[in-house]
């Protein structure tokens, strides 16, 4: 039986707006296991993102416990939550987000980088990655050279260069044409479900629901199951 | 390299137009810390190499009064008491007629009891040709190599001299060696000459300037003991450290006026450095979140925005270093007149390089960029680490802030001010309490610009339309930034008008006192050596000759001596007075006319300088001490008058009451009366003819005194002016790099505009109305800032520095040149973004980078 990987207990978000507490997330309960790959529905400003942001640790939950790997975030400081997220999540963005100033090479290589030494090994996967995204060709270039498509193929090696355990992508297809959206889609798909990581994708996309093996919505703050049928309805 | 420093460095590639500008500041600030710097050391310094070029190894040394020492006094020194390291010296500034401004030291000395003295002179000795010629050829002397160099001489050749405006020849029968560099340089005014030569041309025989000794420490004290009852009554002893020290510490308040100035400019580059770091910052709000997203953590970041700023503050300081120097060259030479003309005659030959100032303006650099970028780098590093930052949130941040900003600037100023109120003379500590005001008004600058902004949104509107109210919302908009430039140009422009003021308000104060002061008709004295006091001898056949020219009505001769007291040595003015009543309207006292007038006239009273009064703490009744030829003798103060001519201040003594103490009989200048009907063209006329056989005479009217006065002002005050200029140019790039890294922020924005259909025309009128509403933001503000920062100069930094009593004089064209010195600056600053973003296709400002 697959291993569980996320485990989220009666987890609330609030922010405060013109002095009053706006609740984002109410009591959330969830478990993902390792492997799974996840669609996380809901309207804009249901929460979607901010579940992303506290699940990598980039935000805290006002209440409730998340464990990720036995590792509970809330007994972390800051710091640790940084090395934490270097070491174990992989993000991918609408925007693609990649640095400017490096070039696509480089842009794989921070993660590693970040985590500690470059090694000849380390090196030789983020150009194995590069391969199989089809631009190692391209590596020299920067991103403003590329395509939409393209640097969102970039931006998938570099989510996976560290070997993270969870990948978070936040409407990956978002910014993207249906074809490239498709490729993009098929490409990270692949990838990590073949590197057996955890993907947890934010997305609008039918089609990237009917990839999923969980179907997940944000609703008034809370996080509900779907089978894909309710959802094609 | 790691990734991140590439990054980083990249970034700085990307936008060198802002790097050079910030760079710019950078060096601008520390150039002109460094020059004023160097400027100052190479004064002070061509100072004590010439005081040791005549010193040499001298423990000890008797300085004469007046008449100098008498010749018996060194023979008794050496019979009586045994002493064989002594040696006798005639001491005396020159100049030659064919070297204007610069002034020579004409050295006499014993050959014979030279050798443990002055160590250079040892080659002298060795030459027994030079030496014997030294001693028996009449008017004969040596100059170093390097002088003979310069002033295109060979041996053999004469060299014409002024001495007490009177043309005396020397031969130069030999050169000396002075060995390393710095002997060289501090021989390079010397004439050595040996003393009986020297007694002759000064026209004082068996008469010494001083006595120099090597006292054996040990037996110091029971010598110096044994020394004091041989001494006359107005002769000194002192040591030479003590003696230059006092000469020294005239300049201080002068030279740390211009050290407070040059800090101005680097204040106003550490404004220029927050503002692009701060820029940078925000620019890459976005990328940071990813970086942080992506496991960078805060000290990572931080670290990552310090370095950028190393490699800003190194490259400015280390070009500001370099810049500093060239600049000191100039700046010397402007530092150097103001001491001569107001201090003390000193050559300065070269700039002296000091490593340690260089490396002090370095750190000072490079400390100033790293405390700078300090803030932003904390800010990105507390930011929170969310992919996507609003800039518009850290607006809202900073526009939160704004209230706890503007508390902390009154606190400031507050403080400054009750600073202000401590009655110490410390100009430390009145100059910190001043740059304590100008930061925390500095700090009202986002408060006042968001309240000008409400205002001025509705006649904007009514102007220009929907663009000009945009134009006012986006200096809010951007408030984190625009308060920045803002505060950076108000600083400067405040600068400038505090410094105009104070000299606009001194100078008006000096032309008032001028025109009372300068109530005769014609002023005579001698060619000397500093512009503004005269201390040459004028013959006392041409005093006679001039009092008995039937145009002459009346006339008081002056006479200016340095003697010692028991405050150390000051500056005593005899005055004798052919008719006192028409001296009364020219002399404006402090204190009770009449009575100062009875006291100096009957009583055998003095009268001391407002500046002495304030430097001594001496006033209407107090006594000084004054040592006379007849012992030591105390003077009561009979009043205080207004005096601008040194801020060293005097002591103003009636002639007939100093010749009962003193066997003076000299007079340095003379001030006329003229008959009714006499014309003073031909008074001066007849007196140049008079002084033709005799000795070199200044002869002047009244206007051309006024005239040559305001002269020496203007050019006292020139380095300010530049200084003042440097600092508006820190300013100018300052606002120049703010607003061109805001505008090409908005490149987007104006990129929808445009494709909304947005003439070129109404982008440049959206640009240059936003940039003029900051520099007139900045230009308001100025007027209130400079007028409180003129208030501190005249009445507190002047007085404590000079002792003098200004008055304030406002200048309404001061105010305006201010206004619109700082709307044409931001103006200017906005032409390249808006040229820029002119030119620039709106399809490729709406691309995302």
């Amino acid at each position: 039986m697959p291993e569980i990987l996320i485990n989220l207990d009666h987890v609330t978000k609030s922010f405060q707006e013109a002095g009053q507490a706006r609740l984002v997330l109410r009591d959330i309960n969830a478990r993902i296991q390792q492997g799974e790959v996840i669609a996380l529905l809901g309207r804009s400003g249901s929460g979607k993102s901010t579940l992303l942001n506290i699940l990598s640790g980039i935000d805290a939950p006002s209440s409730g416990r998340i464990t990720i790997n036995d590792i509970e975030l809330g007994q972390l400081n800051e710091h640790q939550r940084t090395l934490f997220r270097r070491q174990n999540i992989g993000f991918v963005f609408q925007f693609f987000n990649l640095i400017p100033t490096l070039s696509v090479e480089e842009n794989v290589l921070l993660p590693l980088e970040l985590a500690g030494r470059l090694t000849a090994a380390q090196r030789e996967r983020a150009y194995e990655l590069l391969r199989r995204v089809h631009l190692f060709d391209r590596r020299h270039v920067y991103p403003d050279k590329l395509s939409g498509g393209e640097q969102q193929r970039i931006a998938i090696a570099r989510a996976l260069a560290h070997d993270p355990l969870l990948i978070l992508a936040d409407e990956p297809t978002g910014n993207l044409d249906a074809t490239t959206g498709q490729e993009v889609l098929n490409l990270l798909d692949e990838m990590s479900r073949q590197a057996g990581k955890t993907l947890l994708m934010v997305t609008h996309s039918l089609e990237v629901a009917r990839r999923a093996d969980r179907l997940l919505s944000m609703v008034d703050g809370q996080l509900v199951e779907h089978s894909l049928a309710e959802v094609e309805l | 390299m790691k990734l991140l420093y590439r990054s980083s460095l990249r970034y700085l590639l990307r936008h060198p137009a802002q790097v050079l500008l910030a760079i710019l500041g950078v060096a601008l600030g520390v150039a002109v810390v460094i020059a004023i710097d160097l400027a100052n050391g190479s004064a002070q310094r061509a100072f004590m190499l010439s005081t040791e070029s005549v010193t040499g190894k001298t423990t000890d040394q008797i300085l004469a009064g007046q008449n100098g020492l008498s010749s018996d006094l060194y023979a008794q020194l050496r019979t009586e008491l045994g002493l064989s390291a002594v040696a006798p010296v005639v001491d005396r500034t020159i100049s030659l007629p064919n070297q204007p401004g610069r002034s020579f030291r004409l050295f006499g000395i014993d050959p014979f009891a030279e050798q443990p003295f002055r160590p250079y002179l040892a080659t002298l000795f060795n030459n027994q040709t030079d030496l014997q010629a030294l001693l028996t050829e009449p008017n004969t002397g040596l100059i170093s190599a390097q002088t003979a160099q310069t002033l295109a001489l060979t041996v053999g050749q004469t060299l014409e001299t002024r001495i007490d405006g009177q043309r005396r020849n020397i031969t130069i029968i030999g050169l000396i060696a002075g060995g390393d560099q710095l002997s060289q340089e501090a021989l390079a005014d010397l004439i050595l000459v040996d003393i009986a030569t020297a007694q002759e041309l000064v026209g004082q025989p068996d008469r010494i300037s001083r006595i120099d000794l090597i006292l054996p420490e040990e037996q110091r004290s029971a010598i110096l003991e044994q020394i004091k009852p041989l001494l006359p009554a107005d002769a000194t002893l002192t040591t030479p450290a003590a003696r230059s020290e006092t000469l020294q510490q005239m300049t201080r308040a002068f030279e740390l006026n211009l050290q407070a100035l040059s800090l101005l400019a680097l204040i106003v580059g550490v404004f220029l450095i927050y503002n692009t770091m701060t820029f940078s910052v925000v620019q890459r709000r976005g990328l940071f979140g990813i970086l942080r997203s992506l496991g960078v953590t805060r000290r990572e970041l931080f670290s990552q925005i310090l370095i950028e700023a190393a490699v800003i503050g190194t490259i400015g300081a280390i070009l500001g270093v370099l810049l500093g120097i060239v600049l000191g060259r100039g700046l010397v030479r402007l530092v150097t007149q103001t001491i001569n003309d107001l201090y003390f005659s000193v050559n300065v030959q070269n700039i002296a390089i000091d490593n340690i100032q260089l490396i002090k303006g370095f750190g000072l650099g490079l400390g100033a960029t790293l405390i700078a970028a300090s803030i932003p780098a904390l800010e990105a590093m507390f930011s929170p680490p969310r992919t996507v930052l609003r800039r518009s949130s850290i607006e809202e941040r900073i526009q939160r802030i704004v209230p706890r900003l503007t508390l902390a600037g009154l606190g400031l100023a507050g403080l400054g001010v009750a600073l202000l109120q401590i009655p110490s003379r410390s100009l430390f500590l009145s100059f910190s309490a001043m740059f304590g005001v100008i930061i925390g008004c500095a700090l009202f600058t986002p408060f006042v610009t968001l309240q000008m902004m409400r205002l001025l949104q509705i006649p904007l509107n009514r102007m220009f339309g929907l663009l000009g109210k945009m134009a006012a919302r986006d200096v809010v908009a951007a408030l984190s930034r625009t308060g920045v430039a803002i505060a950076a140009l108000m600083v400067a422009v405040s600068v400038t008008v505090g410094a105009g003021t104070m000299i606009g308000s001194f100078r008006t104060t000096v032309v008032r006192w001028l025109d009372q002061s300068l109530q005769a008709d014609v002023f005579v004295s001698a060619p000397s050596l500093s512009a503004n006091r005269a201390d040459t001898a004028i013959d006392l056949r041409l005093v006679e000759q001039i009092d008995q020219l039937p145009s002459v009505a009346s006339m008081t001769t002056l006479l200016n001596l340095r003697v010692e007291s028991e405050l150390g040595p000051v500056q005593l003015a005899v005055a004798n007075y052919q008719d006192s009543s028409l001296s009364r309207r020219a002399l404006s006292f402090i204190t009770d006319a009449e009575q100062a007038w009875q006291g100096f006239a009957e009583q055998g009273q003095v009268w001391v300088s407002e500046p002495f009064s304030y430097r001594y703490g001496r006033g209407l009744g107090d006594s000084i001490t004054l040592q006379t030829e007849r012992g030591p003798q105390q003077f009561t103060i009979a009043g205080v008058y207004y005096d601008y001519a040194s801020d060293q201040g005097y002591i103003s003594m009636n002639r007939r009451d100093f010749a009962k103490y003193w066997d003076v009989d000299t007079v340095h200048s003379i001030t006329i009366w003229l008959a009714e009907n006499a014309d003073s063209a031909t008074t001066i006329s007849q007196i140049q003819a008079l002084a033709a056989p005799i000795q070199d005479l200044k002869v002047q009217s009244n206007q051309a005194l006024r005239q040559s006065t305001l002269e020496i002002f203007d050019r006292t005050f020139a380095i300010t002016a530049v200084l003042q200029l440097l600092a508006t140019i820190v300013a100018f790039i300052g606002i120049l790099s703010a607003l061109m890294a805001l505008q090409l922020e908005r490149s987007r924005e104006l990129g929808v505009l445009r494709a909304n259909g947005m003439t070129p025309r109404q982008l440049w009128l959206s640009v240059l109305s936003q940039t003029g509403l900051m520099g007139l933001t900045a230009g308001l503000l100025a007027l209130p800032v400079g007028l409180i920062l003129a208030v501190v100069l005249v009445y507190v930094i002047n007085k404590r520095s000079f002792g003098w009593t200004m008055q304030l004089i406002l200048d309404p064209n001061l105010l305006l040149q201010a206004l619109i010195v700082a709307v044409v600056a931001a103006l200017l600053a906005g032409l390249y973004p808006a040229w820029k973003m002119g030119r620039t296709s709106p399809a490729l400002a709406l691309r995302e980078e």
